[in-house]
């Protein structure tokens, strides 16, 4: 049931047709890693009013984290990141429930912590752990909200195995990842906007329009291009699903 | 055989595109997989995340036809 104050602070978007505030209210999303991308999906999600946020990242903020992670500001340098989020969100929008995890996603904790959640969010900044949560949401079949980022360039797509592929079909483990990765806040700004809106889409029985499918952003040329990813037969974790 | 090979982001450089800033003619035998194409043209397949064509995924032993254009994507991995 939704309070007064709720149904003043949704009331501009209780008018888009099909929008079902309780819904996103009942929710539970992961978000993993608050950096660039977490801190949008995080703060579009909260601003929408899902239920509960929770928010996984063991790092402290440093200074050249602020051209992009816009959950935080110079007062944060030094403060772990699950913390400055929590403060910042429930600012936005006291009525989400932030849960905190103040750690990195590895293969001890990963099956706990997303234990409570319906969706899980990719804010991650490397590939062993994006591998991982996809493996907890093939295992689970709930849904992994794909999003990375380089440069001007943006990739973000919505698996939901069974009835679609999952990232290991997508990309292969072997591949050679750049050490540093260059970036400017746009780009993870964009693609953090878009994982957030895919999960209002699906929460509220909308179609998600990257289900099964890649949105490759190019900011340089501005470009969008959306290409279908099918499940891979031999893929390694899903095609047993 | 002709095909067009196109690069997105940083693979851009190390693909040397000759046609648009984007795209490189290659002529390559037919019946070669894209990664002995990659292999034949010096661009490290380990580079590439992934391929697709016409808006479709294809895996690096997908075997071109004549005129394919060819999109290439490099690995992003930042958050």
């Amino acid at each position: 049931m939704l309070s007064e104050e709720e149904k003043e602070r949704y009331g501009r978007q209780a008018l888009i047709s099909g929008w079902d505030q309780e819904k996103l209210k009942r929710t539970s999303v992961f978000i993993a890693g608050l950096g660039g991308l977490g801190s949008a999906s995080a703060l579009y999600l909260a601003a929408a009013g899902i239920g509960r946020l929770h928010l996984c990242d063991g790092d402290r903020v440093e200074r050249s984290d602020l051209n992009r992670q816009v959950l935080y500001s110079e007062s944060s340098l030094g403060s772990f990141k699950v913390e400055e989020a929590g403060r910042r969100i429930v600012s936005l929008n006291p009525a989400v429930s932030v849960i905190g995890h103040n750690v990195f996603l590895d293969s001890r904790n990963a099956e706990d912590i997303t234990a409570e959640c319906q969706v899980l969010v990719d804010g991650l900044d490397n590939m062993e752990a994006r591998f991982l949560l996809n493996r907890v949401a093939v295992r689970r079949q709930i849904p992994f909200v794909y999003g990375a980022v380089h440069g001007w360039q943006g990739y973000a797509a919505f698996f939901h195995p069974p009835r679609t592929g999952c990232l290991s079909c997508l990309i292969r483990p072997e591949i050679l990842r750049p050490a540093a990765v260059p970036i400017w806040g746009g780009t993870p700004g964009m693609i953090g906007v878009i994982q957030a809106a895919e999960v209002v889409k699906w929460v509220l029985d909308l179609p998600p329009s990257l289900l099964g499918r890649l949105l490759i952003y190019d900011g340089s040329g501005l470009s969008f291009e959306i290409i279908s990813v099918e499940k891979d037969p031999n893929c390694p974790v899903c095609s047993q699903t | 055989m002709v095909i067009y090979l196109k690069a997105g982001g940083e693979l851009r450089v190390k693909l040397q595109p000759d046609v648009d800033e984007y795209t490189r003619r290659v002529e390559t035998e037919a019946g070669k997989s894209l990664r002995e194409i990659l292999d034949d043209i010096g661009l490290n397949p380990a580079f590439v995340a992934f391929a697709f064509k016409d808006g479709r995924l294809k895996r690096l032993d997908y075997i071109p036809s004549e005129g394919d254009i060819i999109t290439l994507q490099p690995p992003v991995s930042g958050g």
